[in-house]
């Protein structure tokens, strides 16, 4: 953020009488204001993404009156909500109950800081970026343990339970499976990850083919990761068919919204940090975006980033729709009996590889071969 | 020093699954006494959809309830209709044209078919896999189409009349039935293949309310729930009626085969495996059928002899029974309805004892019992 | 459980998972599969023997009530009265739909043919009294005085017709005395004017 600051400086003569913690705080602002136009954006075009491809796949049409193709149909649904009438449960916990969404929401926004959208497009590149990620998301749980205690009702308060079981014992398997790409890179920042998949290997050069272990990892950190946003077949939180909606259910309006739009916040994130750590990123393969000009570097870069991005998050939906939903004793079974020592084993095999092969992986190995 | 786990107080919590709720099939309602997520007692609380239609039977003519044998399960309407007219018939000893049998016989199982879709797509549905429910609409779609060319309803058919039927066979009707039978059959195996075998779907129905044999019998389960348990007892195989003496098909019971015998896994698999039995009975019943009148002469103001009647058919939800009183008027004296899901209902107290809570609602799925049949 | 169940669970999972998972990405991408029907735009046309809402064709109706008794809801009512030729005149024809379960028993037993199922299905309203389909546009009350009054004038003619042949009677035959003169003087015995069928309740 200084350095945004700074240049944002040099590049407006006009700032420089300005004192630089303004400047600094504007620039921050400015930075989380984008990224909540995006998430906001991504939330409700993410629904109606959602919606298509469940109506795709349900030999059926999905939304497609409110605006051409129904693309408008997130702003209905998004008015929709914000006029509706305020409920909140007699004997419920105010004070809970209306914090609850805020945490949740920000449990997912606040991982969105250390996202790495293109070359230079990072709110912060922290130098813990993958250990910042899995702190931050976990308040998450705490929102929904309070929106299922708040509630004052016995459906919500299971689905709470559950949500807080299931999402703590599968951030241990997420950890686990993103560390080979933390290991390969040898550093926490994500922007780092990143880069070390660079070079003009193009496509091999991403993680996923850097050894069979990380081809693992990537699958049981997608795994690992549709557990901890609620995504059938984990979704027994919200299971609409037992809980009638879990820890959601007495939440009405804007409060429904904010869980809403933190689900699918938590869906990018995951995606988004799959892309950073197994996908290469912001690679453009068979470009160097890192040698263009700023703008035509970042402009590319974050176009990968993004359809890399929304690929993963098009598999989540594909994956939702085809399965049933876990029993809650399944899905700690699961995690703990076979993610856990499955993302362990991994993370042994990836070190082992590491040390025998002196961190190159197979294409790498091939490449020093051929030539 | 450890404190041991029982010196820990907890409660038992009381949830109430109520009559509005997305997965109990109808307005069911289930009293829950849970120890966390484990399933201490669930009591079932029947009622809400009580409309008093034995009550009406005795203040209607026997032609007149017909319409109402409809709403008596209104997802396997023709089952219901012919089962109450095949009761009328052996009550007034009335002889029922061959035509009528075979075109009773062809709606019935069309209707089966239609029925065991739903029951496999709402389950599949409560299960989390929402497309299958979908992909079973679309079929039954087909069917909705055949009966609404035969007798112009799409739901509530009443189709059936004492004596027969109440129209002829539409030009077409046999060629569209069999276009649907070769469309459908393949669709089978892709349900199969899709979410029948589904590791997670086995893993949710598996050893989850096994029903033995002995128990089934004692508590007067009937049907597919009879028949996951193991125990070969088809109405149209033992105690034949109409013209299912000439058909040939076989008998679908659970075989345990993954899991226990007579967990939910084989009732919903004896589902699955029924409709393609009722394709094979549909063809054969598409070859045989004979030409000839539709319906019996039965006179306008019908007054069955002084007696009584109980007639029992295979409906898709179980046994269904008429017993009807008559006192020689043009109104039933008494008119009972028995009803599978209404007697399935006994075992379920029993059964989800140590279940969790989602097993209940994969209990209710796999028992495929439908509201209106409970309350009448 | 043994490592061969375990790496054997894990097998399985993901073999059918991934089954599954190319049944709907073929659903998916291929958009000719949808069914769907975007009504009111595209509408099926129902069948033939569709049992949409009733109607009565009152120009061949007899008012003979078969209807009304075979209908297990009571949704059918009509007011008729014996007109000066002894055929019934309907006076009103009143069908429920909201009350109607589209049943057909009516249709069937209907003698003339004139009751019928369209193929109308899109009545909703707010308001139940609009739910009740008028087949007779007069008011009934009307339709009662003019017939009534129809029923009186025929029944003045036939008397006067009756005094007539009378009078021809006894200018031809003067020679024939007491033929039962009480008998040919007796008028016409008059049908009670207003004779209401027995209606069953119209209940809104």
């Amino acid at each position: 953020m200084e350095s945004f600051a700074l240049s944002l400086v040099k590049a407006v003569p006009a700032l420089s009488g300005v004192p630089m913690w303004t400047v600094t705080l504007t620039a921050m602002v400015l930075t989380a204001a984008i990224l909540l136009v995006f998430a906001l954006t991504f939330g409700g075009l993410g629904s109606y993404v959602l919606r298509k491809v469940a109506g795709d796949i349900q030999v059926r049409i999905g939304p497609n009156r409110v605006g051409p193709y129904g693309l408008l149909q997130f702003l209905a649904d998004g008015a929709k909500l914000i006029l509706k009438e305020d409920i909140i449960p007699a004997k419920a916990d105010r004070f809970l109950f209306i914090l609850a969404p805020y945490l949740v929401f920000v449990g997912s926004f606040a991982a969105f800081v250390v996202l790495p959208f293109g070359v230079g497009l990072i709110a912060s590149d922290l130098n813990i970026g993958v250990y910042y990620v899995m702190a931050v998301t976990s308040l998450v749980v705490v929102g929904i343990l309070m929106a299922g205690w708040a509630s004052n009702n016995k459906w919500a308060l299971l689905g709470g339970m559950r949500a807080a079981a299931q999402i703590i014992s599968y951030e241990i398997p997420v950890g686990m499976a993103i560390m080979p790409a933390v290991l390969i890179a040898g550093s926490l920042s994500l922007q780092d990850i990143v880069r070390s998949q660079g070079g003009l290997l193009g496509v091999f050069g991403w993680n996923l083919f850097h050894n069979p272990f990380t081809f693992f990892s990537f699958i049981l950190y997608f795994t690992a990761a549709q557990a901890e946003t609620n995504q059938t077949p984990f979704d027994l939180p919200e299971a609409e068919s037992e809980l009638v909606s879990g820890y959601n259910v007495e939440y009405s309006g804007i409060r429904y919204a904010f869980f809403f739009l933190a689900e699918f916040g938590d869906m990018f994130v995951v995606a988004a940090l799959a892309t950073a750590c197994f996908l290469g990123g912001w690679h453009v393969p068979f470009f160097h975006a890192e040698a263009l000009p700023a703008f035509w570097g970042n402009l590319l870069s974050l176009g990968a980033f993004l359809f890399k991005a929304f690929a993963l998050v098009l598999v989540m939906m594909w994956v939702r729709w085809t399965l049933p939903r876990l029993r809650v004793d399944q899905l700690m079974r699961m995690s703990w009996k076979y993610l856990v020592p499955l993302t362990f084993v991994n993370l042994l095999g990836v070190s082992l590889w590491l040390l025998l092969f002196k961190g190159k992986g197979i294409p790498q190995m091939i490449a020093s071969l051929v030539g | 020093m450890t404190r041991p786990a029982e010196a820990l107080p907890t409660q038992e919590m009381l949830i109430n699954m109520g009559p509005q709720h997305p997965s109990t099939h109808g307005v069911l309602r289930v009293l829950l006494r849970t120890d966390g997520e484990v399933v201490v007692n669930a009591r079932p609380d029947v009622g809400y959809l009580h409309r008093a239609l034995e009550k009406i039977g005795e203040r209607v003519t026997y032609a007149q309830f017909m319409p109402f044998t409809d709403r008596l399960d209104y997802l396997a309407s023709m089952n219901c209709n012919c089962a109450y007219a095949w009761a009328v018939e052996k009550l007034a000893g009335i002889e029922v044209p061959e035509r009528a049998e075979y075109i009773r016989v062809i709606v019935s199982e069309l209707n089966r078919i239609s029925s065991h879709l739903i029951a496999f797509g709402s389950f599949t549905a409560d299960m989390g896999a929402f497309t299958p429910f979908l992909y079973s609409i679309r079929e039954r779609e087909r069917v909705n189409d055949l009966f609404e060319d035969l007798c112009g309803n799409r739901l509530t058919y009443n189709f059936a009349r004492i004596g027969g039927v109440s129209a002829d066979l539409p030009p077409g009707f046999l060629e569209k039935t069999k276009e649907f039978l070769d469309y459908f059959e393949p669709k089978i195996d892709e349900y199969n293949k899709l979410i029948s075998y589904n590791k997670i779907f086995v893993h949710r129905l598996a050893k989850v309310a096994v029903i033995t044999a002995e128990d089934a019998i004692a508590y007067g389960l009937t049907g597919p729930n009879l028949r996951g348990s193991g125990v070969r007892f088809d109405l149209r195989r033992d105690e034949p009626y109409s013209v299912y003496p000439k058909l040939d098909f076989d008998v679908c019971v659970g075989s345990g085969e993954r899991g226990a015998l007579g967990d939910c896994f084989d009732r919903y698999m004896v589902r699955i495996n029924e409709m393609r039995e009722s394709v094979k009975i549909l063809r054969q019943a598409i070859a045989q059928i004979p030409e000839g009148p539709v319906a019996a002469k039965v006179p306008r103001v019908f007054k069955p002899p002084v007696g009584e009647a109980y007639f029992r058919s295979e409906c898709p939800r179980g046994e269904t029974g008429f017993y009807l009183i008559s006192d020689g008027t043009g109104n039933p004296s008494r008119l009972k309805i028995r009803t599978g899901s209404f007697v399935t209902m006994n075992i379920f107290e029993k059964v989800t004892v140590g279940l969790m809570i989602a097993d209940i609602v994969a209990v209710i799925g796999s028992f495929d019992i439908i509201l209106p049949e409970i309350d009448r | 459980m043994g490592l061969k169940q375990y790496i054997n669970d894990i097998v399985e999972a993901v073999v059918t998972t991934a089954k599954g998972m190319r049944i709907t990405a073929r659903y998916g991408v291929d958009a000719s599969e949808e069914v769907t029907q975007q009504y009111p735009e595209e509408r099926r046309e129902p069948s033939e023997r569709f049992r949409g809402f009733l109607h009565n064709d009152v120009a061949r109706c007899t008012s003979c009530q078969m209807c009304i008794k075979v209908c297990p809801v009571d949704c059918i009512s009509l007011e008729a009265v014996r007109g000066a030729d002894k055929k019934f005149v309907l006076a009103s024809y009143d069908i429920n739909i909201g009350r109607c379960m589209y049943c057909g028993l009516c249709v069937e037993v209907c003698p003339t043919k004139s009751l019928t199922h369209t193929s109308g299905y899109e009545k909703a309203s707010v308001n139940r009294g609009e739910l009740v389909l008028h087949f007779i546009h007069e008011d009934a009350a009307e339709i009662k005085a003019r017939v009534a009054k129809q029923v009186a004038e025929a029944a003045a003619k036939a008397a006067e017709a009756a005094k007539a042949a009378e009078a021809v009677k006894a200018a031809a035959n003067p020679a024939a005395p007491d033929v039962a003169p009480a008998a040919a003087n007796k008028p016409a015995p008059a049908e009670p004017q207003a004779k209401e069928k027995p209606e069953s309740e119209k209940k809104g």
